[in-house]
C-alpha cells in the first residue's frame, strides 16, 4: 500500500522535543505503527523553544499543517513549560488569523515520552482534518 | 558555510535497506553542492565504517558531516566522536533519523518512506552546512553524592561510593533505615535475615566518616545541573533529643496511650504514637509519629529526653549527582479482590510478618493454621487491571515462604494457585525442594481466575485447574495468602521533583535498558533498586552498585565539560525588555549596561540551553547555536520543498 | 614474539562479552588502566551475533557495536583477542600476576583492510562457526561483517598453507611467521566474565538434532533472522523451502536432571518468544508454536512482550515434547503431552527450533593456581556473598561480572557488569593505599 502516491497528502511540520516526545516518536517507528509518511519532524529542545517566525514560514513554504509535540507536565526544565507552550501557539494561531490561515491548521498536544500510540493517533486525525480542508 | 560535506547513508543491514531505497537517497544528495562525497554503508556504526568515515574527514579535508541511520539517541554520540577523530568539530556533524522515523514508521509504504528520507537527509545538509565551531563548557563538578533512600540498594550504593573518596549525603523519608528488607526475617539465598543484612549495611556507613545520613527527610526541590546540583532537603523532627536515655524511651512507649495501626507489621498489630519497629533498629531510638500524637505529655513525664520543641528544618546541599533509589510499594487489594476483606485472607508481606510472630505454632486470629492456600499474582499480570507486568520476585519468595512454614511448624499443607512458577535461573532448586516437601500447584486459566468465598467458617478456593486438564478443584484453607506483586511507591513526589519520566509500568524509566541501564533523561540522575522495576535483592544490589559506578564516574575528577549549545544574545538588537529573564527557568539571564546601553546577558554555566527565551524576544536577538533561525529555517524549507 | 615481557595494569578483565566489555569501559572510564582479553578472533561475545534483543526488539549489533568500539578505542584499555590467561598468582601484597597466551592470527591486523580478497582466492571450505555451521566459510576469513577487530584470520588447522591469500593480500599482511605470544602480566584485580556456552543438543538423541535436518538450534534461527544473516530470507535446511510451520521445544537441556541441568535458563522462553515476532514478520504465513513447560517473562517489560506474542497470534501449548520423528518429506512429528487435554498428542510441523539452554564455561578454576576459585553446585562461579556483594568471589581480589556467575539476561548482565566494575574499582583503590602506605 503505497499511501504517498497521492500527491495531495498534506505536509506536516512537527516540532518534537529531544528529550520526551522525540523518543515517542521513535518508539512510534520500532513498534512499527505507521502514519502518514508526509509528516516531518525538527526536534528541538524543548517545545516553548518554537518561534512563531519559523511556524509563519512552514506554512509559507507549502506545509498545510503544523503540529507542536510538547513536553507537557514532563519537560525537563520546568513546569511551566505547558503554559509558555500554550502561550506561543495562541499567539501564534492569531498571526494565523491575520494572515487569513485557518487557526487549526496549528496543532499542540503533549506527548510523553512512551505516547507512540498517542503521537499516531494524533497524525492520523490532523491529516484527515488537513484533508478536509484542502478538498472542501 | 561549509562546502566539503561528507554525506553517510547506513542500511543498518536492512532495517532502513529494506524499506528505503538507500540508493536512490544517496543518486538525490550527492549533487547538492557542498557534498563532497555520498556514500552508503552497511552499518555506519560498524568499527570499519567509523574508521573509513574518519579517515574520509582527514584525508579529504572535510568540514561537514552527515550520517543517516538509526535515532540520534542511540548513535548520535557515536558518529560525533567520530568526527572528531577525523578532525572535525562535532558541532559540525548533523545526525538524521531515517530508521526510527522512516523506514520502521512507514515500512507500509516504500516510496513515501524513500521520499520522506531523500528530504530527511537534504534538511539535514543545509543544517550542516550553516553549522559552526563549538567548545564545550568546562564546569566544576562537587566531588559529593545525593543517594535518596536508605533501603538496601541505597545504602550499598552510598558505601560503595563513600569507599571510592566521595563525600555522600544519605536521605531517608522514613526515621529509621532499612526500607522493605528490614521487613522481612529470612532471606531466599542467604543465612542471614533481612534484618541483619540492614543491620550489618547501616554499621558500615555508619562507621564511614564519608557518609552523612538524614533520616525523617525528602528531597522537596532540585535546581542547577549535572556536576551542580542545589537540592532542599525538609528534615522532620524525631522529638527525641541527641543523648537519650534508653531505659526512660522504653518507658515512654509503654505509657503512651494512643494506639494506631502499626504499619511495619502491615496493619496486622497495632503500635503507640512514640514507638520504634523492632528492638534493632536503627538509628536506635524510637521516634513520635507527629500524625497521631494527642501531645497528652505521658511520654514527657516518664521520659527526659523527649523534646517537643524541635522545629522542621530546611537544609540546602549542592552534590554533582543523585542516586535515587526510593524503593517500591507492595500492592494493596482491592475490597473484595480474591476474597480480601472476608476474615482470613491476608497478602504475602503481612504473612511473612504474621510467620515472624509465631515461634512453633502458626496462629492468626487465634486459630492453629495448616492448610494455606496461596494465590498468585495478585496486583500483577492483571487482566483487566492497569499492572501488565509481572512482579519477578513473588513466585521464589512464595515458594521459600512455603518452604520456611515447613521447617517452622508442623502438618503445614500448601495449595499454590498460580499461572505458572517463575523460577528463573538457579531458583529453579526453590520449586523443586518446595514439589519434594508436598506442596499442590494448580494452574487457573489467564482468563478465569480462582475464586474465593466463605463457607463454614473455612475459607474455599475454587479453580478450574490447567494441570488436570480443566477439572473444577476447591480447596477449603485455614487461610488464604494473596501474592501481592510490586507497584511503584504511591507517594512518587520525589519523581517529580527530580522530573525523572516514568515508563507505561509507572517505574521510573532508565534511558535504555541496555545501553544506559542506569541513566535518567535527567543528566546526572541515576536510579537503582525496586523505584526502576521489580527486583530481589541480589538484582538490587547489581543495579545499585552500577549507578554508584555511573555517578561515581561523573563526579570523580571534580570537574565537567558541558554541551556548548546556549542561548546567545544579539548585543546590537537588544534592547532589554526583560521577557527573556523572565522565561528563563534558571535565572540564566540577567541585564547589563554596555556602551550606554541596557542589554540581557547569558550565564554561560547555568544556561541549559531549552530556549525558552527564544520566542519571547520582541526583537528576535536571542539565537541558540543548533537552532539558529538560519538552520531551523533552511530546513524547514527543505523538508516543505516538492 | 616478545617473550617474558612485563606489563601492569589495574584490572585483567577475562572475556570480551558484554558483560567483561561494561566492566572493562566502567573501570576505564575512571582512569583504570585494563587489559581486555577475549579467547574468540573478535570482542562483542554472543552478544554481537543476535538479531533483535527482547523485549525492545531493538537491534543487538546497534547496541553492541558502538560499545565494541568504544572498548577499542578507549585509550586506558588494551584488546587482546585470540588470547586466554593462565597460571594466575596473588601475592602477599593482594595483586596478581597473570601469564598471557596469545595464538597466531596469522594476519597483521593493522595493515588488514578487511578488503576480503585472501577470502575469495582461499580454496579451502569449512563450516562457519559464527553461522552456527549454516553456511561455509574459507580457511582464510573475517569472523563476521561486523567483527571487531574487523581483519582476516587464518584458521591454520585447515589451512593446506597453498600461499593463495598471501598472493592474494593488497596490504601484504598475511604472515605465517606469526607464533604463540606468551608473556606474564601484573594486575591488582582480576575480573571474571567468560560467559556461557549452549547446551549441546545431541546429548538429547530423541529430538533427533545432527539426524534430521530440519531440526536446528535457537541460535541457528537467530543467524537466520540476524542483519548479518547467511541468507537473506528464514530457509529449512532439507530442501532450501521457506517454512510455514515451525515448532519451538522449550527448554532443550535446561531444567532437565537427565541431562545435569537442573535450573532454568532464564533467556531461552523470552528470545523463544522474540524469534517467534520476527518470524511473524519475516513469513507473515506462517505458524508459529512454542511448546513449553513455565513462560518465564519475568523482566521488565517481559510479561508485555510474551502478551503481544500471543496477540500476534503465537500459538503457546504446555507440554514437554517426548520425541521428534523424521518423515520422508523432511517433515517433523512432534509426540507430546498436552497438559491442556491431558492427552498424548501428535502434531506435524516442517521446522523445529531446539531452544537450547546455557551452561557455564569449562575451565574456569584451572586458571588461578595459589586460591581457590570455588563453583556453586551447577559449576557456574560461585559468589561468596550474593546479597551484599554480587560481584564477590571466593578470592579477595577477584570478581565475576554477568552469565559467569547464574545465566541471565543482557539487561542484566550489563548492571552485574557495572556491579564489578564498583567493586573492582574499589579494590584497586584500596591496593593503591596499601602500597602507599609501605
Amino acid at each position: 500500500m503505497n499511501i504517498s502516491a497521492n500527491n495531495d497528502l498534506p505536509k506536516i511540520l512537527v516540532f518534537s522535543t529531544e528529550k520526551i516526545s522525540d523518543p515517542a516518536v521513535d518508539m512510534a517507528g520500532l513498534l512499527k505503527l505507521h502514519y502518514p509518511p508526509r509528516v516531518y519532524t525538527i526536534p528541538i529542545p524543548c517545545s516553548s523553544a518554537v518561534k512563531p517566525r519559523w511556524i509563519l514560514r512552514a506554512f509559507e513554504q507549502g506545509f498545510d499543517g503544523v503540529f507542536i509535540a510538547a513536553d507537557g507536565t514532563d519537560c525537563p526544565y520546568g513546569e511551566s513549560c505547558t503554559d509558555k507552550t500554550g502561550a506561543i501557539v495562541q499567539r501564534t494561531q492569531e498571526m494565523l488569523k491575520e494572515k487569513g490561515i485557518d487557526a487549526a491548521k496549528l496543532r499542540m498536544a503533549a506527548i510523553c515520552s512512551v505516547c507512540s500510540e498517542a503521537f499516531v493517533k494524533q497524525m492520523k486525525t490532523f491529516t484527515e482534518y488537513l484533508v478536509k480542508q484542502k478538498t472542501n | 558555510m561549509k562546502s566539503k560535506i561528507g554525506v553517510y547513508i547506513c542500511h543498518c543491514g536492512g532495517n532502513i535497506s529494506d524499506y528505503v531505497d538507500v540508493n536512490k537517497v544517496r543518486e538525490a544528495v550527492k549533487d547538492i553542492e557542498g557534498v563532497e562525497i555520498s556514500v552508503d554503508t552497511m552499518f555506519a556504526c560498524a568499527d570499519s565504517s567509523q574508521k573509513q568515515i574518519s579517515d574520509d574527514i582527514s584525508k579529504k579535508q572535510l568540514d561537514g558531516l552527515v550520517v543517516a541511520s538509526c535515532s540520534p539517541k542511540l548513535h548520535y554520540p557515536t558518529f560525533s566522536a567520530v568526527a572528531e577523530r577525523g578532525g572535525l568539530n562535532k558541532y559540525n556533524y548533523v545526525h538524521a533519523n531515517i530508521r526510527e522515523q522512516v523506514s520502521w514508521a512507514h515500512s507500509d509504504d516504500k516510496i513515501g518512506a524513500t521520499e520522506k528520507a531523500i528530504k530527511i537527509v537534504k534538511a539535514a545538509i543545509v543544517r550542516v552546512k550553516e553549522s559552526v565551531s563549538l567548545k564545550p563548557i568546562e564546569v566544576k563538578a562537587q566531588k559529593s553524592i545525593a543517594v535518596l533512600g536508605a533501603g538496601v540498594a541505597g545504602m550499598r550504593a552510598a558505601k560503595e561510593l563513600a569507599d571510592l573518596g566521595i563525600q555522600v549525603y544519605l536521605i531517608e523519608r522514613e526515621h529509621f533505615v532499612g526500607g522493605r528488607i528490614s521487613q522481612l526475617d529470612y532471606l531466599c539465598g542467604a543465612d542471614e535475615t533481612g534484618k541483619e543484612l540492614v543491620t550489618h549495611l547501616y554499621e558500615k556507613i555508619h562507621e564511614h566518616t564519608n557518609v552523612t545520613l538524614f533520616t525523617g527527610a525528602e528531597v522537596i526541590k532540585k535546581s542547577g545541573s549535572i556536576g551542580n546540583f542545589k537540592i532542599q532537603v525538609k528534615i522532620t523532627p524525631r522529638f527525641i533529643k541527641n543523648e537519650c536515655n534508653r531505659d526512660e524511651l522504653l518507658k515512654a512507649i509503654e505509657v503512651c496511650p494512643v494506639e494506631v495501626d502499626d504499619d511495619f507489621n502491615f496493619n496486622i498489630t497495632k503500635r503507640k504514637a512514640i514507638y520504634r519497629n523492632y528492638d534493632s533498629e536503627y538509628p536506635q531510638k524510637p521516634t513520635i509519629d507527629n500524625k497521631n500524637c494527642t501531645r497528652c505529655g505521658e511520654c514527657e513525664k516518664v521520659c527526659s529526653s523527649i523534646d517537643f520543641s524541635q522545629k522542621e528544618e530546611i537544609l540546602d546541599l549542592t552534590v554533582g549527582s543523585i542516586l535515587a533509589a526510593t524503593g517500591f510499594d507492595p500492592y494493596q487489594p482491592k475490597e473484595g479482590e480474591f476474597g480480601w476483606g472476608i476474615g482470613n485472607v491476608v497478602t504475602l508481606p503481612q504473612f511473612r510478618r504474621i510467620i515472624n510472630m509465631c515461634d512453633d505454632k502458626l496462629i492468626y486470629k487465634g486459630k492453629e493454621i495448616k492448610d494455606i492456600a496461596y494465590i498468585y499474582c495478585v496486583g500483577s499480570r492483571q487482566v483487566d487491571g492497569d499492572n501488565k507486568y509481572c512482579s519477578r520476585y513473588c513466585c521464589t519468595a512464595t515458594l521459600y515462604t512455603s518452604i520456611l512454614t515447613h521447617k517452622k511448624y508442623k502438618d503445614i499443607h500448601s495449595f499454590h494457585f498460580n499461572r505458572g512458577i517463575r523460577t528463573y535461573g538457579k531458583q529453579e532448586v526453590i520449586y523443586d525442594e518446595a514439589s519434594r516437601l508436598g506442596d499442590i500447584f494448580l494452574q487457573s486459566y489467564e482468563y478465569d481466575p480462582p475464586e474465593v468465598t466463605k463457607l463454614n467458617g473455612k475459607t474455599n478456593v475454587k479453580i478450574e485447574d490447567i494441570l488436570t486438564s480443566g477439572s473444577e478443584i476447591d480447596v477449603d484453607a485455614d487461610l488464604v495468602v494473596l501474592v501481592t506483586g510490586m507497584e511503584p511507591r504511591n507517594d512518587c513526589s520525589i519523581g517529580d521533583v527530580l522530573k525523572i519520566p516514568k515508563g507505561r509500568d509507572r517505574f521510573y524509566n532508565e534511558i535504555h535498558m541496555k545501553l544506559r541501564p542506569v541513566e535518567t533523561v535527567i543528566d546526572g540522575v541515576t536510579i537503582a533498586g525496586a523505584c526502576q522495576g521489580p527486583k530481589n535483592i541480589m538484582e538490587s544490589m547489581n543495579s545499585a552498585l552500577s549507578a554508584a559506578a555511573k555517578s561515581y564516574s561523573i563526579v570523580n575528577k571534580g570537574e565537567l565539560s558541558l554541551e556548548p549549545i546556549i542561548a546567545k544574545v544579539d548585543k546590537e538588537t537588544c534592547v532589554w525588555c526583560g521577557k527573556c529573564a523572565e522565561a528563563c527557568p534558571f535565572d540564566a539571564i540577567s541585564m547589563i549596561k554596555e556602551n550606554g546601553k541596557d542589554i540581557a546577558e547569558i550565564n554561560l554555566s547555568v544556561c541549559k540551553g531549552c530556549g525558552m527565551c527564544l520566542p519571547v524576544c520582541e526583537s528576535n536577538s536571542i539565537d541558540m547555536d543548533g537552532f539558529t533561525d538560519l538552520e531551523i529555517e533552511s530546513m524547514i524549507s527543505v523538508l516543505a520543498g516538492s | 614474539m616478545q617473550e617474558n615481557k612485563l606489563k601492569e595494569y589495574d584490572a585483567l578483565v577475562i572475556g570480551a562479552g558484554i558483560a567483561g566489555g561494561e566492566t572493562a569501559l566502567n573501570l576505564a572510564n575512571v582512569g583504570n588502566k585494563v587489559l581486555l582479553i577475549d579467547k574468540d578472533l573478535t570482542v562483542g561475545g554472543k552478544m554481537i551475533m543476535l538479531s533483535k534483543v527482547f523485549p525492545t526488539l531493538d537491534c543487538s549489533a546497534c547496541i553492541t557495536t558502538p560499545k565494541v568500539s568504544e572498548i577499542a578505542r578507549h585509550q586506558n584499555i588494551t584488546v587482546l583477542t585470540s588470547t586466554e590467561a593462565s597460571d594466575i598468582i596473588q601475592k602477599d601484597d593482594g595483586t596478581f600476576e597473570a601469564l598471557i597466551t596469545t595464538q597466531p592470527r596469522y594476519v597483521v591486523v593493522e595493515d588488514c583492510t578487511g578488503c576480503q580478497l585472501c577470502e575469495d582466492a582461499c580454496p579451502v571450505n569449512v563450516d562457519d562457526q559464527y553461522q552456527y555451521g549454516l553456511v561455509g566459510r574459507k580457511a582464510a576469513f573475517i569472523p563476521f561483517s561486523i567483527a571487531s577487530p574487523r581483519a582476516a584470520a587464518i584458521d591454520i588447522e585447515n589451512c593446506t598453507l597453498c600461499g593463495a591469500c598471501e598472493r592474494a593480500c593488497p596490504t601484504d599482511c598475511i604472515d605465517f611467521t606469526q607464533t604463540v605470544e606468551k608473556y606474564t602480566i601484573k594486575c591488582k584485580t582480576v575480573v571474571v566474565a567468560t560467559g556461557f556456552q549452549l547446551f549441546d543438543p545431541t546429548l538429547i538423541p530423541r529430538y533427533g538434532f545432527g539426524r534430521f535436518k530440519n531440526v536446528i538450534t535457537s541460535m541457528q534461527m537467530e543467524r537466520q533472522l540476524a542483519p548479518t544473516r547467511p541468507f537473506n530470507t528464514v530457509l529449512r535446511p532439507s530442501d532450501g523451502k521457506m517454512p510455514d510451520n515451525i515448532a519451538y521445544v522449550l527448554c532443550t537441556g535446561s531444567r532437565d536432571k537427565t541431562v545435569g541441568t537442573p535450573i532454568c535458563s532464564q533467556v531461552c522462553c523470552m528470545y523463544s518468544t522474540k524469534q517467534a515476532q520476527l518470524l511473524m514478520g519475516a513469513l507473515p504465513m506462517a505458524d508459529i508454536t512454542l511448546y513449553y513447560l513455565h513462560i518465564r517473562a519475568f523482566g521488565k517489560g517481559f510479561n508485555e512482550f510474551y502478551a503481544q506474542a500471543q496477540s500476534m497470534g503465537v500459538e503457546y501449548v504446555k507440554g514437554k515434547v517426548a520425541k521428534i520423528t523424521e518423515k520422508e518429506d523432511g517433515n517433523l512429528i512432534l509426540r507430546y503431552e498436552d497438559i491442556n487435554t491431558g492427552k498424548v498428542t501428535e502434531t506435524e510441523h516442517d521446522m523445529v527450533v531446539l531452544s537450547v539452554g546455557i551452561l557455564p564455561n569449562e575451565g574456569i578454576t584451572q586458571l588461578f593456581t595459589n586460591r581457590k576459585l570455588e563453583l556453586d553446585p551447577f559449576n557456574y562461579v560461585s559468589q561468596a556473598n550474593p546479597l551484599e556483594s554480587p560481584a564477590m568471589t571466593s578470592i579477595e581480589g577477584v570478581f565475576v561480572a554477568g552469565v559467569a556467575s547464574a545465566p541471565m539476561d543482557i539487561p542484566d548482565s550489563i548492571l552485574s557488569g557495572g556491579a564489578a566494575s564498583s567493586e573492582a574499582a574499589n579494590y584497586i583503590r584500596h591496593i593503591a593505599k596499601k602500597t602507599v602506605e609501605v
